[in-house]
């Protein structure tokens, strides 16, 4: 579970001070599926950022678990990206040279999961999101919708309790878009992922438990009233 | 291993920029290893001349400086009623040591061996008569035939000048042949002159039985006739005497210990080490020498240090190239360690492959060297002190005064003609790949200091 309290986070560009987060104070419980909007440059991915422990708030304290994340060494936070949490980037980030198979096993490698038992995981977390027959192509021989699922599968391969999405459906057309929405939301059900997803899409977001909306550093929570629905439906 | 197999893979796709940065590292390490072959192939080479102007197993070489008080009395001779055959040795712009002083010398501090030897010169000349008999023409004189001898202890021949021959026929010197009249001819003389094994040698008149033909190495200064020392010193009619003694030292540690105590000993006589001998070394070879001690180790620094600063330089383009990437990594959970480890090796990967395309650009390279390189030669003076010319004639004619007509003694400067062979040598090819690979782990170095220094966020954050 993730609590955030009274989150600021500012940052310096071009020698100017940039307030990104103000005062932002979150829960997200186990299993939950929470959906961030809100215009470009208003604080979403830095706020996506605090929950991976890619970064630290300048104050407030980011807790997962209980555990406060801002008081954390470098060395555990690595750790807890390593085991815990799983991330899915709008522009696919795979390594380009390594093939689909080696791109998502590149995600155990941290783990020090044994060669063999990371050729097995991996070929059976791309056959769960429908690429056996992809698995040597590089990431140049697959389509936009491909190298997300192998991105997907990178980001659950490990077996995460956390999913974070920076807009992963931002590159893809309509219809690919819902066939990766789908896909997350099955795997999400299947293994009890608690789920952050950033979107500028109404209608997806719509489909999440709840939605937030972030303005001006400032984060506004909506209840959750539709995410029962879209599960059922 | 998924290590191996991402750096192999990051290697084929920059390959552009991988076969540069080795082809920069090879260029640099061919060099550094073409110097060092010449380098090598030069001090080489040196040390040819060295040894052969000491003789095999010689550290120290010990002659007195030509003059009145040390030198040989000369043959004064003067044109007579009737035409003259000449035929006298001398020893030739060197002065003469008591053989007595080759045991002291042996007893030195720091002188495991010495030997004594006496280097002479036969002279052979045809004078004509000074006044020529009415109605013939004046004779006109011939040039004097030379042949250099030497004169060895015949029980020791090691150190000295025939420790560097190979007996090519009959049989070399043995302690039975101290008093007899024998002698071992250089092969190359004795083809010049028609003499053969068995037959005899004249030397200041003295005929000597051909037992050996010997081959001295061109650059070891050969001489034509060897004489058993005793012999050398009676038909010279300088008994007693000596001007050359070869000294072993002790150790190579011993040789100055040895030198100053055979100074003390003998304060006019010129003490030769290889040192001293070196420095007196001059020509091409010297030239050479230099030239690769010196244009070489700078050509060297200043090759490897662009070929680094270039590796660095692409190393820190292709991180910074690749920010996001290991943005995504970190994001993945890599430690950074791993990061870096995975710029290293690829860093490594590209040093060890300039590694083994520079260690064959320096075997070409040498190979060229030694293919191109023209002959070179060393000049040195072959005793200190010793004086230009030697053997004056001294003629007279028909009541004019007298004239006198020198002939430059041919041992007073020895010039030796080596060829260059610049062999690559395992220190050069060991030293060139660590070169490499620190060049390649340097340049991974900065680009890992680079890649530590980025937080991942940032690191995602950057549009490629």
């Amino acid at each position: 579970m993730y609590e955030l309290t009274t989150v600021t986070k500012d940052y310096v560009r071009d020698d100017r001070r940039v307030l990104a987060l103000q005062g932002v104070s979150l829960t997200v419980d186990d299993g939950d599926w929470l959906a961030v909007q809100g215009p470009t440059g208003q604080g979403k991915s830095t706020l996506l950022q605090l929950l991976g422990a890619l970064s630290r708030p300048t104050s407030g304290t980011v807790k997962l678990d209980g555990q406060d994340l801002s008081q954390l060494p470098d060395a555990s936070l690595t750790r807890l990206r390593a085991e815990s949490i799983g991330f899915v980037f709008q522009f696919f980030n795979l390594l380009p040279t390594l093939t689909a198979q080696e791109n998502v096993e590149a995600a155990l490698v941290p783990l020090k999961v044994s060669a063999k038992e990371r050729r097995r995981r991996a070929a059976q977390t791309l056959e769960s999101v429908g690429l056996a027959d992809r698995a040597a192509h590089l990431p140049s021989e697959l389509s936009g919708g491909q190298q997300q699922r192998v991105a997907i599968a990178r980001a659950l391969v490990k077996e995460p309790r956390v999913l974070l999405a920076d807009e992963p459906t931002g590159n893809l057309d309509h219809d690919t878009a819902g066939e990766i929405i789908a896909l997350l939301e099955a795997r999400w059900r299947e293994q009890a992922l608690t789920v952050v997803l950033v979107t500028h899409d109404n209608a997806i977001a719509q489909r999440a438990g709840r939605v937030a909306v972030m303005r001006k550093g400032r984060l506004t929570v909506t209840p959750p009233t539709m995410r029962q629905g879209v599960a059922e439906s | 291993m998924f290590v191996t197999t991402y750096l192999r893979r990051e290697l084929r796709h920059r390959k552009r920029q991988a076969v540069f940065t080795a082809l920069g590292l090879a260029v640099a390490i061919g060099t550094v290893i073409s110097v060092a072959s010449a380098s090598s192939g030069a001090a080489k080479a040196q040390s040819t001349v060295l040894k052969s102007l000491y003789g095999v197993g010689t550290d120290i070489s010990v002659t007195v400086p030509w003059s009145k008080e040390t030198g040989a009395p000369g043959h004064m001779v003067q044109p007579g009623d009737t035409a003259q055959q000449l035929d006298f040795l001398d020893s030739p712009a060197m002065g003469l040591l008591d053989a007595s002083s080759v045991p002291s010398i042996a007893g030195a501090r720091g002188v495991s061996a010495a030997v004594g030897a006496l280097i002479l010169q036969d002279t052979k000349f045809d004078m004509p008569a000074a006044q020529p008999k009415p109605g013939q023409p004046e004779p006109q004189m011939t040039p004097p035939k030379q042949v250099t001898v030497d004169g060895v202890d015949p029980a020791r021949t090691r150190p000295g000048p025939l420790a560097a021959a190979t007996v090519s026929a009959g049989r070399g010197f043995g302690a039975a042949d101290t008093t007899a009249d024998v002698a071992l001819v250089s092969t190359n003389y004795a083809n010049a002159n028609s003499l053969h094994l068995g037959g005899t040698v004249t030397v200041a008149k003295h005929a000597f039985t051909i037992v050996g033909l010997v081959d001295v190495p061109q650059n070891a200064d050969p001489r034509d006739v060897y004489l058993p020392l005793a012999r050398a010193q009676a038909v010279g009619e300088l008994s007693g005497k000596v001007n050359t003694v070869y000294v072993t030292a002790t150790s190579a540690a011993d040789v100055d210990t040895a030198a100053k105590a055979i100074k003390a000993l003998q304060p006019r006589a010129a003490v030769t080490t290889a040192d001293s001998l070196a420095k007196a070394v001059t020509g091409s070879l010297a030239d050479t020498a230099k030239l690769a001690d010196n244009l070489g180790r700078w050509l060297s620094v200043a090759v490897l240090a662009a070929a680094f600063a270039m590796a660095s330089l692409l190393t820190i383009t292709s991180v910074s190239r690749r920010v996001r990437e290991f943005g995504t990594l970190k994001a993945l959970g890599w430690p950074t360690r791993r990061v870096t480890g995975q710029i290293m090796a690829e860093a490594a990967a590209t040093g060890a492959i300039g590694a083994a395309l520079g260690v064959g650009l320096g075997f070409a390279g040498a190979a060229v060297i030694t293919r191109v390189a023209p002959a070179l030669n060393a000049s040195v003076a072959s005793s200190p002190g010793s004086k230009p010319v030697q053997g004056m004639i001294i003629s007279g004619d028909q009541g004019q005064a007298p004239t006198t007509q020198g002939f430059d003694a041919p041992d007073s400067v020895h010039t030796i003609v080596v060829h260059l062979t610049a062999a690559v040598t395992l220190g050069a090819v060991v030293l060139a790949v660590a070169l490499a690979l620190a060049g390649g782990l340097i340049a991974g170095g900065f680009g890992s200091w680079r890649a530590a220094r980025m937080r991942p966020a940032e690191a995602l954050a950057r549009v490629e």
